[in-house]
């Protein structure tokens, strides 16, 4: 079997879906965009941009899931608490 | 347009996945670094969680005020900084990577390019706040103001910190502190950084981009 060799190192890859996520955000804003659904969509962006960076960046892909996990529940607490206040200014 | 953009950003997926297939088997005990600075991480990361949370449930009573007060932003000045950080902090894990090789003066050199776009976010962010203050904005002006100018120049204060920190890191390393064997500093360190990185990765779109 072949084994095919990827150019892109991991953290490269990381790197650059990170610009993209960023790139979207950005474009979301220019456009003037708002609403639950495009909140929504931006707060999943923080989430994903976030795990990747302590996951690859940090390292924390590496340790113990009890140290790993730390780092998601910070995430999901604060994205959820906006998403939430988000929901209430609707209101 | 579409194709492109896939061809572009599916090895980077690719690289990513292959990562996580081989990382299973590494797992440490503990985060990169001295362990003291994951509490110090934790803290702050907890101090900026609790600024976030602030400003979303303040928000959530001044829509219109908000809204209307994000639109003076500079979104493109928040963007290119999003953009320097994630560049710096990546920057950062090369040099990192570097040192886990014995590469010193590639470790060094990673080191200060991650400074120097530390130094570039610093100037078009005293830029942004010139043209605040320029204008008669100040943390007085309103709720939304005090916020907006409260968490960066907070943020900002971190940046400054980070950068002297890689600023010693890259000191040790260029004198030959470090070695593929002996590279916790360069660990303590880039974690910092990461998490300064971290913050405005979900401070961008909370005051620039949310409406």
């Amino acid at each position: 079997m072949i084994k095919r060799h990827n150019p892109i190192r991991p953290c490269t890859g990381v790197w650059l879906l990170l610009v993209l996520l960023t790139l979207v955000t950005y474009g979301i804003g220019e456009a003037g965009l708002g609403g639950i659904e495009v909140v929504f969509l931006l707060l999943a962006m923080v989430l994903i941009k976030g795990q990747m960076v302590a996951d690859f960046f940090m390292g924390l892909r590496r340790v113990r899931l009890r140290w790993r996990i730390l780092l998601t529940i910070y995430l999901l607490l604060v994205v959820s608490g906006i998403a939430l206040a988000y929901l209430m200014g609707i209101k | 347009m579409a194709a492109p953009a896939v061809g572009f950003f599916l090895p980077a997926t690719q690289a990513i996945m292959n990562a996580s297939t081989l990382d299973k088997d590494v797992n440490s005990a503990m985060p990169p670094g001295d362990f003291a600075i994951w509490i110090f991480i934790y803290a702050e990361l907890l101090a900026f969680g609790i600024f976030f949370l602030a400003y979303a449930f303040t928000r959530a009573h001044n829509v219109e005020l908000f809204n209307a007060s994000q639109l003076s932003l500079n979104r493109e000045s928040g963007a290119i900084n999003t953009l320097v950080l994630i560049t710096s902090s990546y920057f950062v894990v090369r040099a990192l990577a570097a040192i886990k090789r014995g590469r010193q003066v590639f470790c060094v050199r990673w080191l200060a390019a991650a400074i120097a776009m530390g130094g570039l976010f610093v100037a078009i962010k005293l830029a942004e706040f010139h043209a605040k203050f320029s204008a008669g904005i100040s943390l007085h002006t309103n709720t939304f103001y005090m916020f907006y100018l409260s968490l960066t120049i907070f943020h900002f204060m971190h940046v400054l910190l980070g950068m002297l920190i890689l600023g010693f890191v890259l000191f040790k390393a260029h004198r030959g502190h470090y070695s593929a064997e002996q590279h916790a500093g360069v660990e303590t360190g880039a974690s910092y950084w990461h998490m300064v990185d971290l913050v405005w990765i979900i401070l961008f779109p909370l005051v620039y981009v949310i409406r």
